[in-house]
Order: structure tokens, then C-alpha cells, then sequence
């Protein structure tokens, strides 16, 4: 009689294992109902897979014929991306703090709260045809592509970081008899400081994954590029500049994800 | 004294000031009056209403609007009646120093200017938005850290800093702040008896020396005896005593306040406490 009683204490509780069955049918119906409007068809990969092949071989060798131009756009796309998360940083204070509960009142928060959301919910693809309509074509239409969907992201994080300060040391500035700009500035940024510059690295290293496609829609740097050998079917050099795309990219991805450690 | 001291604007004026939090009343009609100079202290048990009542009058706090009165002065200036702060709370503000029983000092933040944001409620604000502190309040500043002793940390991080240091580099900032009233909640609840002391002995030599009025919320009665000529007790939103630390033996502190007494008077620690002497050797 005993052992009958620990073996039902060792297993979880009916109701826990019921939750899990659940939570596993709902996950597989979702997957059966998306299949067909993604027309998933495994056997093209199959059937199709000579042509993959002799399409795969048309990349190699990579033809770094060109590299000093494939650079040249790589560092445009580089300055693009500096400066999209740069304005964005600079706008993303003021808006985060405007959309944090324990700073601005909730009549100022919603509405901010409302329009980061909205940059934030369009891609920057998008914004980048919209700007390359109303700037022009070039990298200035990315940087404010960039600018606008990464000023969206940042004020959120930068605000959810606000909320998760300590109130005691903002207590002690306001007892001094400081004003509300005084308490952010010696009470709440040095507290949010650290985090603030790890989401700021972190968005540059999306930015710079972010401006080489931007350029694909006409907003200047290697995306242009990429468009007009993808589109003229030049494998090799769209493998050279894919490769570029790859080195920079992990480069300034190591070399960020080593600068934020320091800062937290 | 007395007599001299009713001719004075009293430091502290609060008149019949209640605060209701959710469930329960924290102050039922608190009146007081502190004179400029005096170092008084507030005792009572935990949830008695004395951190309350200490906020209240820096203005951290608003008490009920329902009340008739509830008006609390400082120096003569309105902080707040009838449950609404004053419009220039601020300025008021500036000439009270609040010593928190968590510090409340800027961790990330050098002591250096933590202690310098003693002086933010009379800078202009290109000044104490830009950082650029005049060379009469940093020297103040040092001045300050010297004066508590802790001045060879000054460019540390706070947080670097003892529970006993940051304590007192929070006295410095009010030194800086030229505070004509010094509110300490709990300042020592959280210290060691050493660094208690230490607080304790500072609190009590600004006010000597500055003639700054200081009131100061403990809940060991030890404390109140030895530092300050006045005591206030409270009791359930109410005050209970009013008068010479001295007064309150440990009968007194029975008849006021009945088994919660043990509570207030736990002797401080190796001040070769009769009892607890006495205690060892019965034990031993």
C-alpha cells in the first residue's frame, strides 16, 4: 500500500500532463494548418535537385573581380548604419523616457506609447520605398528608413529599462529639492546607462544586417549592388559580395557583442 | 528656553495631520511643534507612523485631503494642507535634508557627485544638467566628505562604499545642501552598532555645531537617550509621549506602549548593557 502511494507522488499531477498534451495538439494543428497556404513541397527539393545543383554550381568560384567597388558600397552600407542607429539613439532617449509609467503621466505615454508602435510595426524595407520617394534615391533614404523603425524599437526597450529602476536613489535627488529634469539626469540615466549602450550596440549590429537589404529597394550601399548582379544572374560576383556581407557582418557582430559585455 | 523659543517661527509646525493608507489609519491626527535647533527624536514600533510622518513633512508624501487642517510648515513655508503640496514644494525641499534608511544614494555614481546633488535645488539648470558644478560647491562638497570622514572615497562609485559610509556621505549631501533641517528616517536600522554610532555621534555634532534643527526616527529607545534631549513617541497614527528622552524609563515604556516595549527597547549592542550583562551571566 505504500509503494502505491509514492509512485503517484513521483508523477506530475493528471492535470499537468493533460496541460502538456494540450499544448503539444495545439502546436501540431497550427503547424497542419499553415502547410498549405505556404505551399510546403518537400519533393521539389527532391525532383528539382539537379537544377539546385547546377544553380548552386554558377556560384563558384566567387568572382572578387570588382572588390574595390563591392568594399567601397560595403562601408557605405557601414555609414548608413552608423548614422540610422546614431539619430535613432538620440531620439529614442527622449521618447523612452515619455513612454515609461514611472516618468510621464499615463495621458503622455499612451499616444507616445502608440506611435513607437507604429514604428516599430513597419518593416524597414517599407519605409525605405517610402523614403526613397520622398528623398530620393541613395543611402540618405536608408539612414532615415533605419532611423525611423530603430526609434521605434530602442524607446521601447530604453523605456522597459526606466521601469526596472530602483525609485529609492530618485527619492534621494528629489528630496534635495532637484526638478523632474534633474531627477532623470543624476537619479534614473545612471542607472540605465549600461543597458541603454548594450540595446544601442545591439540595434547597430541589427543595422547593419538591416542596411544591406534596405539598398535592395534603391536606398544606396552593397544591397544595390547585390539587386543589379542578382538581377543580371552574375552568380560569382553575387557570391563575392555575399561573402563581403558575411565577413563584415560577423565582424561587427563579435566585435559589438564583446563592447557590450564590458557595459553590463 | 521655552520662553525664547515661543517668540520663534518653529522649524516644524504639523497640525492635525491624518493619513489613511488602504486598509488603515498611519497618522490619526498628528500636532507637533519643533523649534529651530532642536534634535529630536521618533520612536515607536514598526507601522507606528513615524517614516510616514518624517515624509510627510519633506514633502515625499501627502496627507488626506478629507481632513479639516492637515497642514504641516517648515521655517514658516506651506509643504502641503489639506492633502496638496505646496506650489514651491521645491524650493522648501532644498532647505530640508533627508537621510534615508537605505541611503538612497545613485550607486553608479561617484560619492563626489552624489554628495554635489546637495546643491541641485539652487543651481541654474544649464549648470545641473551639464554637470558643471561651481568650484564653491565642490570645495563644499569636500569639506562635507572631510567633516563626516570619508573623504578619501570621494571618487569612488557609491556603491563600493560600507553601509556606514554611504550613510554618512547621505549626511554629507545635506551638509552640501546647506540644509537648515535635517530628517533622518531610520538612519542607523540598517548599520552595524559601530557605524550606528558613528552616525548617530555626526547627526548629533552638525547639530551642535550648525545650530541644524535634527529630527531623526529610531525605534531603539537607547539611542534616543543618548543623543537626543527630546523624544516624541508614536503609536498607531497617535502621539503617545512628548517630551524628555530622559523621562522614558524602561516603566514609562511599558505603560505607553505595553509588550511591544521589548520591541523598543533593545539595548545597543556592546554598550556593556546591564541587562544583557546580567542575561550572559545568568546563561554562563
Amino acid at each position: 500500500m505504500n509503494t502505491a502511494i509514492d509512485t503517484a507522488r513521483l508523477s506530475p499531477p493528471p492535470r499537468q500532463s493533460l496541460v502538456k498534451l494540450l499544448a503539444w495538439g495545439v502546436i501540431f494543428a497550427t503547424l497542419a494548418w499553415s502547410w498549405s497556404g505556404a505551399e510546403i513541397r518537400p519533393m521539389a527539393l527532391i525532383t528539382d535537385g539537379a537544377n539546385m545543383g547546377t544553380f548552386l554550381a554558377d556560384f563558384f568560384p566567387p568572382n572578387f573581380h570588382d572588390w574595390r567597388y563591392y568594399l567601397e558600397e560595403m562601408v557605405i552600407t557601414l555609414h548608413i548604419a552608423i548614422w540610422g542607429t546614431a539619430l535613432a539613439v538620440v531620439c529614442a532617449v527622449p521618447f523612452g523616457l515619455l513612454c515609461a509609467e514611472n516618468v510621464a503621466p499615463a495621458w503622455i505615454n499612451q499616444p507616445v506609447r502608440r506611435m513607437m508602435d507604429s514604428c516599430r510595426a513597419i518593416n524597414e524595407m517599407v519605409f525605405a520605398m517610402l523614403f526613397v520617394v520622398a528623398v530620393g534615391l541613395g543611402p540618405f533614404a536608408g539612414v532615415l528608413a533605419l532611423f525611423v523603425h530603430t526609434t521605434g524599437i530602442l524607446a521601447k526597450l530604453f523605456s522597459e529599462a526606466v521601469e526596472a529602476i530602483d525609485p529609492r536613489p530618485v527619492e534621494g535627488i528629489r528630496a534635495t529639492g532637484a526638478n523632474l529634469l534633474e531627477e532623470i539626469v543624476y537619479g534614473i540615466i545612471p542607472q540605465v546607462m549600461p543597458l541603454w549602450i548594450s540595446y544601442s550596440l545591439y540595434r547597430f549590429e541589427s543595422n547593419v544586417r538591416s542596411a544591406t537589404v534596405v539598398g535592395m529597394v534603391g536606398a544606396g550601399g552593397i544591397g544595390v549592388v547585390l539587386w543589379e548582379i542578382i538581377r543580371g544572374f552574375y552568380f560569382a560576383e553575387t557570391c563575392a559580395v555575399m561573402l563581403i556581407i558575411i565577413a563584415t557582418v560577423s565582424i561587427i557582430d563579435i566585435a559589438s557583442s564583446r563592447l557590450r559585455k564590458l557595459f553590463i | 528656553m521655552t520662553k525664547a523659543a515661543k517668540v520663534m517661527v518653529p522649524a516644524i509646525k504639523v497640525t492635525r495631520l491624518h493619513k489613511t493608507f488602504n486598509c488603515c489609519k498611519a497618522l490619526d491626527g498628528v500636532s507637533l511643534d519643533i523649534n529651530p535647533g532642536e534634535m529630536v527624536a521618533l520612536i515607536g514600533a514598526s507601522g507606528s507612523g513615524k517614516s510616514t510622518l518624517l515624509r510627510h513633512v519633506a514633502g515625499l508624501a501627502v496627507g488626506d485631503s478629507s481632513a479639516q487642517g492637515g497642514s504641516i510648515e517648515v521655517m514658516g513655508r506651506p509643504v502641503q494642507a489639506r492633502g496638496r503640496l505646496a506650489s514651491d514644494i521645491r524650493a522648501t525641499r532644498a532647505r530640508i535634508g533627508f537621510v534615508f534608511q537605505q541611503f538612497n544614494l545613485v550607486g553608479r555614481l561617484p560619492v563626489m557627485t552624489n554628495v554635489l546633488t546637495g546643491s541641485l535645488g539652487r543651481l541654474p539648470s544649464w549648470r545641473s544638467l551639464t554637470g558643471l558644478f561651481p568650484l564653491e560647491d565642490r570645495e563644499r562638497a569636500f569639506d562635507a566628505l572631510t567633516r563626516v570622514g570619508i573623504s578619501e572615497t570621494a571618487w569612488q562609485r557609491a556603491s563600493t562604499l560600507s553601509g556606514g559610509q554611504q550613510q554618512r556621505a547621505a549626511i554629507a549631501r545635506t551638509l552640501v545642501q546647506r540644509a537648515e533641517i535635517i530628517l533622518a528616517d531610520e538612519p542607523i536600522a540598517s548599520l552595524d552598532p559601530e557605524s550606528s554610532r558613528r552616525v548617530m555621534e555626526t547627526l548629533a555634532t552638525i547639530n551642535a555645531e550648525d545650530k541644524t534643527t535634527v529630527v531623526v526616527c529610531l525605534h531603539q529607545v537607547d539611542f534616543a537617550i543618548r543623543y537626543c534631549p527630546r523624544t516624541i513617541a508614536l503609536k498607531k497614527g497617535q502621539i503617545v509621549f512628548d517630551g524628555a528622552s530622559s523621562d522614558l524609563t524602561p516603566s514609562a515604556l511599558r505603560d505607553l506602549y505595553g509588550a511591544e516595549a521589548d520591541e523598543l527597547s533593545a539595548p545597543i549592542q556592546g554598550s556593556a548593557s546591564f541587562i544583557t550583562d546580567t542575561a550572559l551571566a545568568v546563561a554562563g
